[in-house]
């Protein structure tokens, strides 16, 4: 199986999470959006030295995947491209920075390592965050919460497009390979000629088949400022989980807990 | 009630100038007419769909449908009238799941819920494949794909349909279902094929066209059976009649 063909599949497994029927799915869009951007400045308010803090902030990711339905570790194996790049945000820190900072068990920790383990915890956390809103919730679903925040609808359906093509080069990409790999047996990778033309090709096919996929939405009644994504209205469920889940982040950025917890053992 | 009818008249066209792909083109569907467009590979015919729900402009000549002539400013009314299945399934669906994108044109149509959920119902029965409702496209066979893309247009309740190699990709079951949703439907229909034996079995006049011309245009039991005509144009009689 190829790598691209494996993005491919894995886009359309991430989409089939989405829509299943499960209680976290079936909150509405609109309070789930609003959590996760509110969790996201939240955790990237904390100032670089809150390790401590920033810890804290893994309550969340951890009951939606504990009564979420999600699996941990798949979602840790579909980020594994993202999340090292994450974590090489600061790793640098611990050489410019090498002040002392705190000594734990007589391990004395530098500022710059505080930092570093910081951002990284930061990167994680957004990146899970985030995940768990799109295996959650499906592209068109997202849509139509942006919409009902009054986001103009050609910008919308420029983002609801986006996400369709994202696909359709990743499924036009594995077709060429597979018709090269074909042709090319026992061979690794393209060979270094046909990558212009393969790049070319790749690029004029991906505009022609989002086209025809355009075309082929106006077709069937699709306008630029569609208000018709399927939207439902708000539920008593939906605005209790925007109240509690917002109450507790905030609450959780006020204080901070694991050192309140810590201070129980002291 | 309105009377369901195409009108072209002096229809040309060409995607690179010098290269004509329909030449003058004046010929009238009319409610009833179940039309095969046939012809050789590149003789025109996609083309000439295209033309009819305005994917393409023609340059020259005039498309009437139902008294309205295609044009930017008509085409949304035009296209609420007209059903277009494409030759490449996967232009057609964009969706997820079948269903979604069953329900597609409905849900855009404003439609309620319950009214959307039975339609997308019917037009799974109607092509037999309810039970692939939920599952996702990536993961359908060609031929899945090709009954998926009917349904989604079925879904529409079109006043006339168009469809570009509907048979193609098909096995013989359900190319034989779709001969039979296709001689339920009774409003217009245009179909474009090499396979004349499908034709044969769907149609009730027939085109022929050539190098973006109209070469012949009358009853099946007359072209189809003109065995010079057809290999004088890239094509051979239906093997159901060529056996006799
Ligand atoms: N997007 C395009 N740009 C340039 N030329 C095109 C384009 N689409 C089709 N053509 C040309 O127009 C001519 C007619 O094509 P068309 O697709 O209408 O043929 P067709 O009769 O449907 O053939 P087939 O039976 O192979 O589907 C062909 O010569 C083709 O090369
Ligand atoms: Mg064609």
């Amino acid at each position: 199986m190829s790598r691209i063909g494996n993005a491919a599949r894995n886009i359309g497994k991430l989409d089939e999470l989405a829509r299943r029927d499960t209680w976290l799915n079936r909150i509405h869009p609109l309070p789930k959006l609003l959590v996760t951007v509110l969790y996201l400045v939240l955790v990237v308010s904390f100032s670089p030295r809150q390790l401590t803090g920033v810890l804290g902030m893994a309550i969340y990711p951890f009951i939606l995947f504990e009564f979420g339905d999600l699996s941990f570790t798949s979602a840790l194996y579909r980020m594994r491209i993202i999340l090292p790049v994450v974590c090489l945000v600061g790793v640098l820190n611990p050489i410019f920075d090498r002040e002392p900072a705190l000594t734990i068990f007589g391990v004395t920790v530098t500022g710059g390592v505080l930092t570093m383990l910081s951002l990284m915890v930061k990167g994680v956390l957004t990146v899970l965050a985030t995940y768990l809103l799109i295996a959650t919730t499906t592209v068109e679903s997202v849509c139509g919460a942006l919409r009902m925040l009054h986001i103009p609808g050609i910008l919308v359906t420029e983002f609801l497009l986006i996400c369709r093509y994202v696909s359709v080069l990743l499924s036009e990409a594995d077709r060429m390979w597979q018709a090269y790999s074909m042709r090319a047996p026992g061979q690794r990778g393209v060979a270094a000629g046909a990558w212009g033309s393969m790049i070319g090709r790749l690029l004029l096919r991906s505009m022609d088949r989002a086209k025809a996929l355009y075309q082929s939405m106006c077709l069937r009644g699709f306008r630029e400022n569609s208000t018709l994504l399927p939207v439902k209205g708000l539920e008593s469920k939906d605005l209790f989980y925007f109240a509690s889940f917002t109450t507790t982040l905030i609450l959780l950025r006020i204080f901070p807990v694991l050192e309140l917890i810590g201070r129980l053992f002291v | 009630m309105s009377h369901i009818h195409i009108d072209i008249s002096g229809l040309s066209f060409e995607y690179e100038k010098g290269h004509p792909v329909l030449d003058s083109i004046s010929v009238s569907f009319h409610e009833h007419d179940s039309v095969g467009i046939i012809g050789a590979n590149a003789a025109g015919k996609s083309t000439f769909l295209k033309l009819l729900v305005g994917l393409e402009m023609p340059p020259q000549g005039s498309i009437r449908i139902e008294e309205i002539p295609v044009e930017k400013n008509t085409l949304s009314k035009i296209r609420e009238k007209i059903g277009y299945v494409f030759q490449d399934s996967d232009t057609q669906l964009f969706m997820t799941t079948v269903q979604d994108d069953v329900a597609f044109a409905p849900r855009n149509y404003g439609l309620p819920e319950d009214e959307v959920a039975r339609r997308v119902a019917r037009a799974l029965d109607l092509v037999h494949i309810p039970h692939l409702a939920g599952k996702p496209i990536y993961k359908l066979s060609g031929g899945e794909k090709k009954l998926a893309s009917i349904a989604t247009i079925l879904s529409m309740t079109p006043d006339i349909i168009l469809m570009d190699e509907p048979s193609a990709a098909l096995d013989p079951k359900n190319r034989r279902s779709l001969i039979h949703v296709l001689n339920e439907f009774d409003h217009l229909r245009i179909i474009t094929s090499h396979d004349l034996d499908f034709i044969w079995d769907t149609c009730s006049r027939v085109v022929l066209i050539d190098a973006g011309r109209i070469i012949a245009d009358g009853i099946p039991d007359v072209i189809l059976r003109d065995e010079t005509l057809l290999t004088a144009h890239g094509l051979e009689l239906p093997l159901s009649l060529s056996e006799r």
